[in-house]
């Protein structure tokens, strides 16, 4: 029994992996819950989704994928601000992002599909975890601090402005650069991620682990440890299920992140009716 | 420049096309006005693994996809009309969340369960030689189905998309045309997959009705004009997919996406806007 | 005794436009309770955050000797969100404190020592969204508190409270006025509204300043309302006269 949980573990491949699905679950656990929050669920899949183009040059011109997601994500967020702006009044915000993200995805596949020899599109799309190398965990790593130093320094202001606006406001907690602040750090966390689960896959890590823990608990330290717990927790069950089943890791990763958030959806459901039925009206 | 469409896959892709931009004219508008652009893109993702499995399995797999695509539809558009926003997290985060799940699921079955990676790039993007004459057939109905609901029923979701409440207090009673909507989100969204694939779906499906709305004011104006705008788009997709051995839902979203960007700079747009 | 608030042919506009509201001039000593009376998008708010320094004057004088805080309406903030009431009174540290700093343990016990003082010391732990609309309100003034304000600026206050948390809340108003601090409190409530020791009138512009009972008149009311006001019967037959309502304002929340 134990040598079956230590078996996979002994490739320094999987070593890796499991270091980087650590590396993951602290991440999305924590900016996760100001993601959910935030309700920026749709905003940072869009980001993830229209960074493709950008990935598909970075492996086509052979340099990080790291360096071409960052491009990627700074022409996302402005073609989906830019589309919002000219729809206003017209179309709806999630028309806006549609069209951003649809023109995006389409240019990332037209380059990455038209050249004679396509490149390895499905690494991109879904991850590729088992390929991470020792680079791609330093300079995931460094990242994560940063976004772990960010969010702790900026704590306070955070809940601030997530808890009123306007009073944060009168606290001196401008909104407007913590809203940005947020979506810089959701781009970092993007890219943190976009190795181990592909730029269709990723949201998994930053919704679902905190979307899960919010179900269960009622204030924010235990929300954030709780889904980072769930965050490892389904990477390293992703990890064994890819290990002795052989499917791919990063759906196996992203099926479990999923699994846990509908099990917490459920279970909270099932507790509230049975409290509501318990206090009739209260 | 027209010889490809002398080629007889070619001419089917156009027809299909075609058909589809009568579909996209009519159900992209209700779409967009009714704030589904998420729904649809997501109902096309959740088809993605119903047409690996029907396609594994071997039976029909216009059934497959079109029931995950329902399954996903009905479950998020009902848990999105009661918007639990008390307990954080509402729709958005669940219809990220399953959209995520179906993708998974697809890659998983078919790259490890049935080992067909190759239909995997066909059924995220398109493909010219996928098309079928199924496909033209089911795109045709679905076309039909789209404009006799839009005849029957598109006052009532013009009601309801308008205000809600006053749509309420006249009576129109909105949960039966609204979940038929859904039904027929679910199935435009598994009509155009093969044309331009699970991902792109919006590239027909809201694309096209987002550009015209930024010209036209009016309900039926704005339709016309989306089937006309989507016809064009597609064609010319099309011809570049072939020109540029592409998959097909690639050319029309680039396309589509790039006649937004000149609308909307269009004079009449600016100002609208502003 | 100075004055708390001193505001003289004030007026404050948003980005340089037609200013929001003009020809303010009143004062607020220590100890004492304004009421600030006027229609929605009459000017209290905006009153407010130029006061709260977020606005500049566009003419006029605005001196505010003391250090204001707001104490905004329960309902704006999100009781799904997962704080605690320490939590919230604990956001009013953050003013005093550089942005990388956490709060200290002379932070948390100033949060607690204000939680105690609205009455609330053994609700500390309590999640924010399931206290009562009253307690939700004394901990927004704990807040406010934990900043040392002199000034305190209450929207609203009263709304959806019930007559038992509205007699308490009261009461907690008159023991922090009776501590030398100004508050100055927005109302659509006209009882409520004569009970305070002056009332300031707005409606774009000052309509009236001065104590209720030589302020509220018909004419000040219809300036500061326009139609939207009513005269109602006497409530019994041994009640003294006419008595003015205002129609319920109508809120968009969204």
């Amino acid at each position: 029994m134990l040598h079956a949980l230590t078996e996979p573990f002994a490739q320094g491949l999987m070593q890796r992996a499991l270091l980087e699905v650590l590396l993951l679950a602290l991440v999305g656990g924590t900016l996760g819950c100001w993601i959910v929050l935030g309700e920026l669920s749709y905003g940072a899949e869009s980001l993830a989704h229209g960074m493709f183009p950008g990935l598909v040059l970075a492996s086509l011109a052979g340099v990080p994928l790291l360096l071409g997601g960052a491009a990627g994500i700074l022409v996302a967020a402005l073609a989906v601000a830019l589309a919002g702006q000219v729809g206003r009044g017209r179309i709806g915000r999630d028309d806006a992002v549609a069209v951003a993200v649809t023109t995006l995805f389409g240019a990332g596949a037209l380059l990455a599909l038209s050249p004679r020899t396509p490149v390895g599109i499905q690494g991109l799309l879904f991850g590729d975890v088992l390929s991470t190398t020792g680079a791609d965990l330093l300079a995931g790593g460094a990242l994560a601090a940063v976004v772990l130093l960010a969010l702790r320094a900026a704590h306070w202001r955070l809940l601030a402005a997530g808890f009123d606006r306007d009073g944060a406001r009168a606290l001196g907690v401008p909104s407007l650069a913590v809203d940005v602040l947020l979506l810089g750090l959701v781009a970092l966390a993007v890219l943190v991620a976009v190795q181990g689960l592909g730029n269709l896959l990723v949201v998994a890590v930053l919704v679902a682990p905190a979307a899960a823990a919010r179900r269960l608990t009622q204030r924010l330290a235990p929300m954030m440890a709780l889904a980072v717990l769930l965050g490892a927790l389904a990477g390293v069950g992703g990890l064994y299920l890819s290990y002795y089943a052989r499917v791919a890791a990063g759906a196996s990763i992203a099926g479990l992140l999923v699994a846990a958030y509908l099990l917490a959806r459920l279970g909270a459901a099932a507790s509230s009716t049975r409290k509501g039925r318990a206090a009739a009206a209260g | 420049m027209l010889e490809p469409f002398q080629l007889p896959f070619v001419q089917r892709a156009l027809v299909e096309l075609l058909l589809l931009a009568v579909l996209a004219g009519t159900l992209g508008c209700w779409i967009v006005l009714r704030g589904l652009a998420f729904a649809a893109h997501g109902a096309a993702a959740a088809a993605f693994p119903g047409l690996v499995l029907a396609d594994g399995l071997g039976f029909a797999a216009t059934l497959g996809g079109f029931g995950a695509a329902l399954l996903f539809a009905l479950a998020v558009g009902r848990l999105g009309a009661r918007r639990d926003r008390d307990h954080g997290g509402g729709d958005g985060t669940l219809t990220a969340l399953v959209l995520v799940a179906a993708l998974a699921t697809g890659i998983v079955l078919a790259s490890d369960v049935f080992h067909s990676p190759a239909s995997v790039e066909s059924l995220l993007f398109g493909s010219l030689l996928a098309i079928g004459a199924g496909d033209v057939r089911l795109a045709a109905a679905a076309a039909l189905v789209a404009l006799a609901a839009t005849w029957l029923l598109g006052t009532r979701w013009l009601a309801t998309g308008f205000d809600p409440q006053a749509a309420r207090a006249l009576g129109v009673r909105s949960r039966v045309p609204d979940t038929l909507l859904l039904v027929l989100v679910a199935l435009a969204a598994v009509a155009v997959l093969a044309a331009v694939g699970a991902l792109l779906a919006t590239a027909l499906l809201v694309v096209p009705a987002a550009t015209a709305r930024l010209l036209s004011d009016r309900v039926g104006a704005w339709q016309l004009a989306t089937v006309a705008l989507a016809a064009a788009e597609g064609a010319l997709g099309v011809w570049l997919a072939v020109e540029l051995n592409a998959p097909p839902g690639a050319t029309v979203a680039v396309v589509a996406g790039a006649v937004f960007a000149l609308v909307a700079l269009l004079p009449r747009a600016r100002e609208a806007a502003a | 005794m100075s004055a708390l608030v001193a505001a003289s042919d004030l007026a404050v506009s948003y980005g340089g436009g037609e200013p929001a509201l003009a020809g303010v001039g009143f004062d607020l000593r220590p100890g004492e309770r304004i009421a600030v009376l006027g229609p929605n998008g009459g000017g209290k708010t905006t009153l407010f955050r130029a006061l709260l320094g977020e606005l500049r004057p566009a003419a006029g004088t605005l001196r505010v000797a003391g250090r204001c805080a707001s104490v905004p309406q329960t309902e704006r903030s999100r009781l799904d969100f997962p704080v605690s009431a320490l939590d919230v009174a604990l956001m009013g540290t953050i003013p005093g404190r550089a942005w990388w700093r956490r709060p200290s343990r002379a932070d948390r016990a100033a949060a607690r020592a204000a939680l105690a003082r609205v009455d609330l010391a053994d609700r500390a732990a309590r999640t924010y969204g399931e206290l009562s609309g009253g307690q939700r309100q004394r901990v927004l003034i704990a807040r406010a508190l934990v900043q040392d304000a002199e000034v305190l600026l209450l929207d609203e206050p009263f709304t959806g409270l019930d007559a038992t948390s509205a007699a308490r809340l009261e009461a907690l108003l008159a023991e922090l006025a009776g501590e030398g601090r100004g508050v100055l409190i927005a109302t659509h409530d006209l009882e409520q509204a004569r009970r305070w020791d002056r009332v300031l009138c707005v409606n774009g512009r000052q309509i009236a300043f001065g104590v209720p009972a030589a302020t509220l008149t018909h004419d000040v009311l219809a300036a500061t309302y326009g139609g939207a006001i009513v005269t109602l019967p006497p409530a019994h037959a041994g009640a003294p006269g006419p008595q003015e309502a205002i129609l319920p304002p109508h809120h968009h929340h969204h």
